[in-house]
């Protein structure tokens, strides 16, 4: 009963919206343009309202343990705690696309009602966004219906989800990701609504501001976390594997972050207007085309969905045409849009305009290496295959380009050109300290890679340039933007971790007796095989071994697990970790070999914490951003 | 083609064949670094996505396997990766061929750049 | 010039799109062409019946199943085999990864539509041909692979994928 009124209010908040775009167009050209809206208003508040309710509704029913329907038997169970019940929701199709509506429906309606009534383009926004939920909406009720029910023979008891989904940061990381993703469908609105309306000397870009960072931060996080629960998890070790699923959330992060900085130059000196206005316009479109890819099946991944070519039709079509929308606009609109100053080489604008190419070229890259096996296969049938050693050889010299100009642009000004003279003897001791870094580290590690050193350099080039800034500014007491400056190093430690992990981490296969243990190596002089416990959990049986290391002078314990789950017969490894300031210390169990001995995977990761730190440095950078205008 | 069919009866002849039980156990370090890294560019044919690295069905342990011991038995990284392709296809290789229509591919991002540059550099207004 | 960033500002995408919408809605088996042959590879191994088998008993055009007794969908795929078999075409098994002793009563069990089976029990000569599990197919012509059906083979397989392979080669023949 209950899921029929939720199903009901979702369909009914599908009509509002409907009826809210009816009355728009047919009123458009009519007067009182005020009143139309405080109503339009009111009814898109209550559409959202139903949403909410709806899936309010759809979260006790799957907590309650409700099997009379079909997308909750399948992917929960009585046995799990709550609340794995709840975000066995997000699990798969049609709950996350669920989640994904009551996200845009949020963001939506926030944003629509912060804007205040006289403003040229609350209408606009609104509409646009009202037909962006209305696509979706319908999208869910017809092709990918959450609320179906199979009756007359309900389930007596959930299949139980996989295993590996039931861990907290794999519950989060979808609604993280979607809050970033969808985020994003309100710079996309408003610019929509913005070139349309066609007053150009109305200043748009504080409107949406600080709602683009926050589906920023959101959206690193959301990809972070997907990245860290990888590497917990999946016990091979990696965070990182340039899987289409993991490209499609790294091009609107891509366009989101070139479009934070074309915002910044767009509202200090008003050019780059154009490709700000593209940017933000971008962004929402790949995430459309990122939920194309991941739900329609036509890319093999890991995390595919569907394979049902009319939900990857209906939603291509859907994308095409609400992006086409927006791009026809704005190709309306470009010759009114061009900017009358012309940008000084050596200033600050034209830095933001490379680091806009720069990122177009990323997103590019990726995008070419998502759809090239396509394309190819559809020319002549060859199936190729790429990976992290294309996306790797492509990124290197791409990021250091990205360095070197950062490093140039820190002292750059705005609309004046800089001496080279001057930008040489800024950018020296970072180099020097750069090449240094680099020698002393090859030096230290003996290990040669071009791709990493390359990695390195750059990363070091962006912290050292940032990090003197940081002292001289102190020293001077001049101004400087704290939030930019901690999220460059950010970046800049990123590039450095995840290219020093490279070239340190290795692995060994050891197969020991009980008892037993190994010399490793010289810093790993014992590997101890102290233990092996077989015990029983509620839903699984669980082999437990118990290691001692000597790593380093230093005694770790681990305890890595093998658990045989009842349900499916499924068998998941838990990797036991034990993290240093530098190093991880990462440790599986394999299998029981035949003589009775056991294997062990043991692998050493070097500066993985200071990946996930990285990350960590770059949202608090974009976070005081943010805080710091609410502030002011 | 002839190489690979004597390093297979080699094989075949000598080793406990593709019982595989995952036992990777190198003297050379430069032998196990090579292992790990090629087999994190071998791409599972069974999975939908991933490596052999980073998967335990069945044909990724033989492939495991099968790349240890011919390690072992002195192939260069290159013939480990033809001996794959050849029973698995081009796809097993998550590096695609640097020939052909894949040029496209590798210097599509760079002609990209160049591109965008120079549009950028000639009109410089935006 | 705006003239043709306008343009292309629409062009671009829609061909994107088109592009997408297009490869959504092929089918596996317009593919097919473009299967390359390959030899079947060197090997000596024995059947179920413990009679030697190499390369030449693949005469003329035969279908190479991948089978076992663990395989849940092969038992899917069985009564379709078991038809097929007794058309004009050699229907000659794999047992991949098995003991001899279960694919034996498997067979005895459910029927035995091969002429022979080939035991593989490490899965040596399945590796050579670049098999991935159980069930796969391989269509063998003339001492080459001609085509490949991984999964279980049915009736729109057979008919989409290796009918008109085995019509192009008696084309040929003729």
């Amino acid at each position: 009963m209950i899921v029929e009124i939720a199903h009901f209010l979702s369909v009914t908040s599908a009509i509002v919206l409907s009826l809210i775009l009816i009355f728009n167009l047919f009123f458009y050209f009519a007067d009182s343009h005020t009143n139309q809206i405080i109503l339009s208003n009111k009814l898109f508040n209550q559409a959202c309202f139903l949403i909410f309710i709806s899936f309010g509704l759809y979260v006790y029913l799957a907590a309650i343990d409700d099997f009379s329907i079909s997308y909750i038997a399948n992917h929960s169970n009585s046995q799990l705690p709550i609340f794995y019940k709840i975000t066995s929701i997000w699990s798969a199709h049609e709950g996350s696309m669920f989640l994904w509506i009551v996200f845009l429906t949020i963001w939506s309606v926030l944003f629509v009602n912060s804007l205040t009534l006289e403003h040229p383009l609350k209408r606009g926004t609104m509409l646009m966004l009202t037909l962006i939920i209305l696509g979706f909406l319908l999208f869910l009720l017809i092709t990918s219906n959450p609320f179906e029910r199979i009756l007359p023979f309900a389930a007596l008891e959930g299949a139980d989800i996989n295993p590996v989904l039931q861990d907290p940061a794999l519950a989060i990381h979808p609604p993280m990701l979607y809050l970033g993703y969808v985020g994003f469908v309100i710079s996309f609105s408003f610019i929509t609504a913005y070139l349309f309306h066609g007053d150009f000397n109305y200043s748009w870009e504080k409107d949406i501001k600080s709602w683009s960072l926050m589906a920023w931060i959101f959206l690193t996080i959301g990809i972070t976390l997907g990245s860290w629960w990888a590497y917990y998890e999946l016990g091979w070790g990696g965070y990182w594997f340039w899987d289409p699923v993991e490209n499609v959330a790294l091009m609107p992060w891509l366009a989101a972050t070139a479009f934070m900085h074309s915002l910044f130059a767009s509202s200090k000196s008003s050019v780059l207007k154009t490709w700000t206005l593209f940017l933000g316009i971008m962004i929402f479109t790949l995430s459309l085309f990122g939920a194309f890819i991941v739900r329609s099946g036509i890319i093999d991944s890991v995390h595919s969905f569907a394979n049902d070519p009319q939900r990857g039709l209906y939603l291509l079509g859907f994308s095409g045409f609400i992006t086409l929308i927006s791009l026809a606009i704005l190709a309306y609109r470009l010759p009114q849009l061009q900017s009358s100053k012309l940008i000084v080489a050596g200033s600050k604008e034209s830095f933001l305009s490379m680091n806009n190419i720069l990122m177009l070229t990323a997103i590019f890259s990726i995008f070419l290496g998502v759809t090239y096996p396509l394309i190819l296969e559809s020319l002549n049938g060859n199936k190729v295959s790429i990976g992290p050693p294309y996306y790797n050889t492509i990124f290197s010299p791409l990021i250091l380009i990205t360095s070197i100009f950062m490093m140039g642009s820190i002292d750059a000004l705005w609309q004046r050109g800089m001496q080279l003279r001057k930008l040489c003897i800024a950018v020296a001791p970072t180099l020097l300290l750069s090449i240094l870094g680099v020698y002393a580290i090859w030096h230290f590690t003996q290990i040669f890679s071009l791709i990493a050193y390359v990695g390195i350099f750059s990363g070091l080039l962006i912290i050292m340039s940032y990090a003197l800034k940081l002292f001289s500014s102190l020293y001077t007491k001049a101004y400087f933007n704290k939030g930019s400056l901690l999220a460059h190093i950010g970046l800049g430690l990123l590039f450095f971790s995840v290219s020093m992990n490279s070239i340190l981490s290795y692995q060994k296969n050891i197969s020991l007796f009980v008892g037993e243990e190994q010399f490793v190596n010289a810093s790993l002089p014992k590997f101890q095989f102290l233990d092996l416990k077989k015990t029983k959990a509620s839903n699984h049986d669980v082999v437990a071994a118990k290691i001692l290391v000597l790593h380093d002078n230093q005694s770790i314990y681990l305890n890595p697990e093998k658990r045989k789950y009842f349900a499916r017969g499924q068998i998941t490894s838990e990797t036991a970790i034990h993290t240093s300031f530098l190093r991880d210390t990462y440790l599986t169990i394999g299998d029981q070999l035949d003589n009775g001995s056991w294997t062990f995977s043991l692998q050493i990761n070097y500066f993985v914490k200071w990946i996930w730190f990285s990350s960590a440095l770059m949202v608090a950078g974009i976070a005081m951003t943010i805080f710091k205008k609410k502030i002011l | 083609m002839t190489a690979s069919a004597l390093i297979y009866l080699f094989l075949f002849s000598m080793s406990n064949g593709l019982n595989a039980e995952a036992v990777y156990m190198f003297d050379d370090a430069s032998e196990e670094k090579r292992f790990y890294s090629l087999i994190s560019e071998i791409r599972c044919p069974k999975c939908t996505s991933g490596s052999i690295a980073s998967s335990d069905v069945p044909v990724s342990r033989d492939l495991k396997q099968r790349v240890y011991e011919l390690i072992k038995s002195g192939s260069s990284n290159e013939e480990i990766k033809d001996y794959v392709k050849q029973r698995f296809g081009e796809s097993s290789d998550y590096k695609p061929a640097f020939d052909g229509l894949n040029y496209i591919l590798w210097f599509g991002p760079f002609i990209f750049l160049g591109l965008l540059m120079a549009i950028f550099y000639s009109k410089r207004r935006l | 010039m705006n003239r043709i960033y306008s343009l292309l500002l629409i062009v671009l995408p829609v061909l994107i799109f088109i592009f997408f919408g297009k490869v959504l809605l092929t089918d596996e088996s317009e593919l097919v062409s473009y299967y390359e042959p390959k030899p079947i590879p060197q090997f000596q191994l024995l059947d179920l019946q413990d009679q030697q088998i190499s390369p030449s008993a693949f005469n003329n055009i035969s279908l190479l199943n991948v089978w076992a007794s663990w395989c849940i969908t092969c038992l899917v795929e069985h009564p379709f085999l078991t038809q097929l078999s007794k058309n004009d075409i050699d229907l000659i098994g794999l047992n991949y990864k098995d003991s001899k002793a279960s694919a034996q009563q498997w067979l005895q069990k459910r029927g035995n539509p091969y002429q022979f089976s080939i035991f593989d029990p490490r899965g040596d000569l399945a590796f050579e041909l670049g098999v991935t599990g159980a069930p796969e197919t391989f269509l063998i012509a003339n001492q080459q692979i001609i085509g490949h059906v991984q999964g279980e083979l049915n009736q729109e397989k057979w008919e989409s994928i290796f009918l008109p392979l085995i019509r192009g080669i008696q084309n040929k023949d003729q």
